[in-house]
C-alpha cells in the first residue's frame, strides 16, 4: 500500500500549514493560509449596505472576488468564485444582517496544488477574523485518486498532473461543547460530520469517492484543531497588526 | 438549577470560543432566564457561540463573546462617534461605521424645535446616541440622553479623531478607568470621547499633547496594563 509520493510524504499526509490573521490593515478581517507552497490571502470587506441585484434582500449575501496570480479570470476561476460563495453562504447565519453584501477577496499568491482548498480555509479564517456571524467553521482538504485507485490526501502540483480524478471537500470543524451529555449523543449521531461542499473532478468510482470521504474526513480533525490553535492567539496576531 | 447550570458553563467561561461551540444547554435549565449578548445564539435547545473571542459570563444569568473587530454593528443605547454626511429636512445622515447610515432626526436635539434645528455641515463630528437598531432598517440616532437633556451629547469642535478597534475602544470605557488613560491622566490634562464604534476624539490646549495622547492610546491595544503604563512613562520623558 506504501507507495513514494515526490516530496516524501505518506498518502494521508497534509503538508505543513501555517495561517495568519489581520495581516491587512483597510480590510475589515484578513488572513493567509499556506499549504506547503500553496498560499492564498483573503480579505474581507463588510458587511456593506444593500445587496445585488437577484439576491435575497432579506438575507446577508456574498460577494466573491477571485484574484489569480497572473493574468485575467477564466472559467475555472469563475467556477472556484462559485464554489466558494456558496460554502461560504452555507456556514454563515444570513439571517442577522439582512440586505446586507459582504465581499472576499481572494488572492492566489503562489499556487502548488490543492488551490481551492487552501482558498476556502483562508476565506473561513478572515470571515472570523472580521467577525461575521458564522454557524461553523470549515475546513477544506484534496483528495487525489491516482490511476491504480490509491487515494492521496492534499496533493501538490507535480502530483495533481499525474492523478485522474481529485475530490474537494469540505466538512463543518469539530466543536467543543460544554456539556457531556451532548457530546456524547453527538458520538451516537454524528452531526460533526456532516459535509458542506463536495466537488468532484474527472472519474472515480463510487467506492473511491466514499474512501476519499472517510480518509478526508479523519484528518479534517487535524485541519480543525489547527484552525483552532490559530484564532486563539488573538492577543498575538493583534500586536502584530499594531506595531 | 443555579449549580448544575454553573457547573455545565464553568468550564467554558473566560476561554477562546470559535464559531460552532454550544456553551449552554437549554435542557438543563428549567425555571431560569439567561441573557445572550453579543455572538451568541440560540439553536433549538442549544446556545451556540457565532464569533471567536472570550466567552464571559457575568452574575447571575448574562453571557456574552467579548471580540474585538474594525466593523461596527450598532446596538441600541450604544454611544458612539459619527460623521454627518449629509442633511435633509427631517433627518442628518451620519456615518457611524456601521453597515448602512444612520439617521439622526433634526428634533432629537434638546428642547429640539422646527425654529432652531443646528446646522452640521458635512464632516461634522458628533457624540450621539444609538436609540433604535434593527436588522434591515437604518439605525436612528439622538443627541440626547433617555430623560431628554443633552448630556454630552453633540457636535465635537476642534480635537483629533482616529479610528481604533471596537474592543480598545470598548477597554478605554470600561471601569475601573483603564491604565493607558490614567497613566495619562496624571500628567497631562485633555478631553477624550470614546465611541463603542471605535472612534476616539481627543482635544487639549496644545497639538503636541493631542498627538502624544493619541499615539499612545493607538499603542496600548495589545499592550497589558503594567506595559501600558510603562509605556505611557517612556512618552512621558521623551517630551520633557
Amino acid at each position: 500500500m506504501e507507495i513514494e509520493r515526490p516530496d516524501g510524504r505518506s498518502p494521508n499526509q497534509l503538508r505543513p500549514l501555517a495561517c495568519s490573521r489581520s495581516i491587512l490593515h483597510r480590510a475589515h478581517g484578513s488572513a493567509t493560509w499556506s499549504q506547503g507552497d500553496t498560499k492564498v490571502v483573503a480579505a474581507v470587506y463588510g458587511p456593506k449596505a444593500g445587496t445585488r441585484k437577484n439576491e435575497n434582500p432579506e438575507k446577508a449575501s456574498f460577494e466573491v472576488v477571485w484574484k489569480p496570480k497572473t493574468g485575467q479570470i477564466g472559467k475555472a476561476e469563475r467556477e472556484y468564485e462559485m464554489i466558494l460563495k456558496r460554502t461560504l453562504e452555507s456556514i454563515c447565519i444570513r439571517s442577522i444582517y439582512p440586505n446586507t453584501t459582504t465581499s472576499v477577496i481572494v488572492q492566489v499568491v503562489h499556487d502548488d496544488g490543492a488551490l481551492l482548498p487552501c482558498a476556502i480555509n483562508a476565506a473561513c479564517a478572515a470571515l472570523v477574523d472580521a467577525g461575521i456571524p458564522l454557524r461553523h467553521l470549515a475546513v477544506a482538504i484534496c483528495c487525489s485518486v491516482a490511476d491504480n485507485g490509491y487515494i492521496f490526501l492534499d496533493p501538490n502540483k507535480q502530483e495533481e498532473e499525474k492523478m485522474k480524478a481529485f475530490s474537494y471537500l469540505v466538512f463543518p470543524n469539530l466543536n467543543v461543547s460544554a456539556l457531556p451529555e451532548r457530546s456524547s449523543q453527538k458520538g451516537g449521531e454524528p452531526t460533526a460530520h456532516g459535509i458542506i461542499t463536495s466537488v468532484t473532478h474527472g472519474a472515480m468510482s463510487v467506492d473511491d469517492y466514499l474512501h476519499c470521504l472517510e480518509r478526508g474526513r479523519a484528518v479534517s480533525a487535524r485541519l480543525s484543531e489547527f484552525l483552532r490553535k490559530n484564532i486563539e492567539p488573538k492577543s498575538s496576531s493583534e500586536s502584530s497588526k499594531a506595531g | 438549577m443555579e449549580s448544575t447550570q454553573s457547573s455545565s458553563s464553568t468550564s467554558l467561561v473566560d476561554k477562546l470560543v470559535c464559531p460552532g461551540d454550544v456553551v449552554l444547554d437549554l435542557s438543563n435549565l428549567t425555571n431560569q432566564t439567561i441573557k445572550l449578548g453579543g455572538g451568541l445564539y440560540q439553536d433549538c435547545d442549544a446556545i451556540s457561540v457565532m464569533k471567536a473571542g472570550k466567552l464571559r459570563f457575568s452574575k447571575p444569568n448574562k453571557y456574552w463573546v467579548e471580540s474585538s473587530q474594525k466593523r461596527y454593528v450598532p446596538h441600541a443605547e450604544d454611544s458612539v462617534l459619527g460623521i454627518v454626511v449629509d442633511s435633509r429636512s427631517d433627518n442628518f445622515l451620519v456615518d457611524i461605521k456601521g453597515p448602512s447610515l444612520a439617521f439622526l432626526p433634526v428634533l432629537a436635539f434638546e428642547g429640539g424645535t422646527r425654529r432652531n434645528i443646528p446646522k452640521f455641515e458635512a464632516g461634522t463630528l458628533i457624540y450621539v446616541r444609538v436609540v433604535k437598531a434593527n436588522p434591515g432598517m437604518n439605525p436612528e440616532l439622538s443627541c440626547t440622553d433617555a430623560t431628554g437633556r443633552a448630556a454630552e451629547y453633540g457636535a465635537l469642535k476642534e480635537g483629533f479623531m482616529f479610528e481604533c478597534s471596537t474592543g480598545l475602544s470598548r477597554t478605554l470605557l470600561s471601569s475601573p478607568t483603564c491604565p493607558v488613560l490614567e497613566a495619562l491622566g496624571k500628567k497631562l490634562s485633555f478631553e477624550i470621547a470614546v465611541g463603542l464604534n471605535g472612534r476616539v476624539w481627543v482635544n487639549s490646549a496644545s497639538p503636541s499633547t493631542t498627538i502624544i495622547v493619541s499615539n499612545a492610546i493607538m499603542n496600548s491595544e495589545s499592550l497589558s496594563g503594567a506595559q501600558q503604563r510603562i509605556m505611557v512613562e517612556k512618552l512621558l520623558q521623551r517630551i520633557q
